[in-house]
């Protein structure tokens, strides 16, 4: 009987750890074999797609080893084009209330873009998406482009009002997973806004909650969360998360809320979830009061179990923009108006 | 044996010419479906062609368009013209992939009368949109 209890112990715990979908699902496999394959096949053209998903996937096992070589290949080789995005932006902005306009605009810059892809490897969001979902496909692996709304630090969340953003939900042992290979694959340098490759091992496979902060799906299920998907209010009031957040954290649970007006010595409580010990010293706000910006280890920090816990108190009333940085990456952002 | 069979046994006769008449359709249908086999095959043999064909969108011919064997690596791809000719002889029930970024597959299969495949892709039904992350940090704006 004791047996027996033990037995269904460890199904109950196996089946817990499997409903989340993320990476930790695959902690058994050594994604290096698929990384090593798919950075041999670096400058590899798109003129024969069955051919490269054939090289990147033939000698691997698994879909999921297959699935990664897929993403890290498309990650490391195809930028995101700077220039396309803001005139995609700018367009689809002028004909939002047009949608003839829009539609023509879109099949126009569609073969555009794609040209572009073929010709010089580059795209916006949906065409890394795209090439994601097309290689993985000639893999025989069920993968979708999900169309939706990313939230960044630069986005105007008050004309936030048409889709923005697109990544992907991958099928891998009959369990849906999301990445986002656009936001994978680097950022602009801040100076001359040309691309530079940066890839961020965290958008694979991400944990669907975190995700959830900075993507939402224009349809609800793509959140993988059922009935804890956030609303699109609750979305846009979220706090802003960075890139580096998904290598840092599993999850951003405290404070829900971007903005916050709060008094003169009240507490302030921060809470994450973090995917690798850290040092409190390591632990960081960078706070600016518009006028100057003061670096400060907060106190008390308690690190137990993975689970981060700040709190703060403001001693001066003010408009404060406060940076979460970790281990001198920049994790998120908050606002703070302090009353008297 | 056949003492045994007798008309008085009726019933063991049913039986017996049951089981035979079973014995007798598994023998009859076995060469049948292996003649049918063989025919398709001959008719394969004879009739493996080589395909040509060409690829365009709704305004344009198509540079580069992928046309793979389903299920093995023969492949080509189209010329300037938009034209291809298949590398390899291909037989009736043969299907070809004709892959091109941006554009849905198409599949042909290879019919009796086919010679010259005339493929219309379509773009791909998907709205292209984008944000990029800059990393850089958030500033709010202030009233001076």
């Amino acid at each position: 009987m004791r047996y027996l209890k033990t037995i269904v112990n460890i199904l109950l715990f196996i089946i817990a750890k499997h409903s989340f979908a993320q990476i930790s699902d695959f902690n058994h496999i050594d994604f290096k074999k698929a990384d090593s394959i798919a950075l041999s096949y670096n400058n590899e053209g798109l003129y024969n797609l069955p051919k490269l998903a054939y090289q990147l996937t033939c000698n691997l096992d698994t879909d999921a080893e297959k699935f990664r070589a897929i993403y890290f290949w498309v990650c490391h080789n195809i930028s995101n084009n700077y220039s396309l995005y803001l005139r995609n932006k700018h367009q689809r902005h002028r004909f939002k209330n047009d949608s003839i306009k829009l539609k023509n605009w879109n099949k126009n810059f569609k073969k555009k873009l794609f040209k572009k892809l073929l010709k010089n490897n580059t795209t916006i969001c949906t065409g890394y998406a795209y090439l994601v979902r097309e290689l993985a496909k000639l893999a025989n692996i069920e993968c979708n482009i999900i169309q939706g709304y990313g939230r960044v630090s630069t986005t105007n969340i008050e004309t936030l009002d048409l889709p923005n953003h697109s990544w992907n939900a991958v099928k891998l042992n009959k369990k849906w997973y999301l990445c986002d290979p656009t936001w994978a694959s680097g950022i602009p340098n801040p100076k001359t806004n040309h691309f530079s490759f940066q890839y961020n091992d965290g958008f694979f496979l991400a944990e669907p909650k975190l995700f959830a902060v900075n993507h939402f799906p224009v349809e609800a299920k793509w959140s993988l969360l059922e009935d804890n998907a956030p609303t699109f209010n609750a979305f846009l009031a979220a706090p802003i998360i960075y890139g580096k957040a998904y290598e840092s954290l599993d999850q951003h649970t405290l404070p829900k809320q971007m903005h916050q007006t709060i008094k003169r010595f009240e507490h302030v409580r921060f809470e994450y979830q973090l995917k690798k010990p850290i040092q409190p010293k390591d632990v960081v706000f960078k706070i600016d009061n518009g006028t100057s910006i003061e670096n400060i280890i907060p106190m008390p920090i308690s690190v137990l179990n993975s689970t981060l816990k700040i709190e703060h108190q403001f001693t001066k009333k003010g408009f404060y923009d406060v940076h979460l940085y970790l281990e001198e990456h920049l994790i998120s952002t908050y606002t703070f108006k302090v009353e008297d | 044996m056949k003492q045994h069979v007798t008309l008085p046994q009726k019933k063991h006769l049913t039986t017996f010419s049951f089981i035979s008449l079973l014995i007798l359709t598994l023998f009859v249908s076995h060469p049948t479906f292996s003649q049918t086999k063989n025919e398709n095959n001959s008719k394969s043999i004879t009739k493996e062609r080589t395909i040509k064909g060409i690829v365009s969108d709704e305004t344009d011919v198509l540079l580069g368009v992928n046309i793979v064997q389903e299920g093995t690596v023969n492949g080509t791809t189209t010329n300037e013209k938009g034209e291809f000719t298949f590398p390899k002889k291909l037989n009736v029930g043969d299907v070809l992939l004709f892959s091109y970024i941006g554009y849905e597959t198409q599949k042909v299969e290879i019919k009796e009368d086919t010679s010259f495949i005339t493929v219309k892709l379509t773009l791909d039904d998907v709205t292209m949109i984008g944000t990029l992350d800059t990393g850089k940090p958030y500033k709010s704006k202030r009233k001076d």
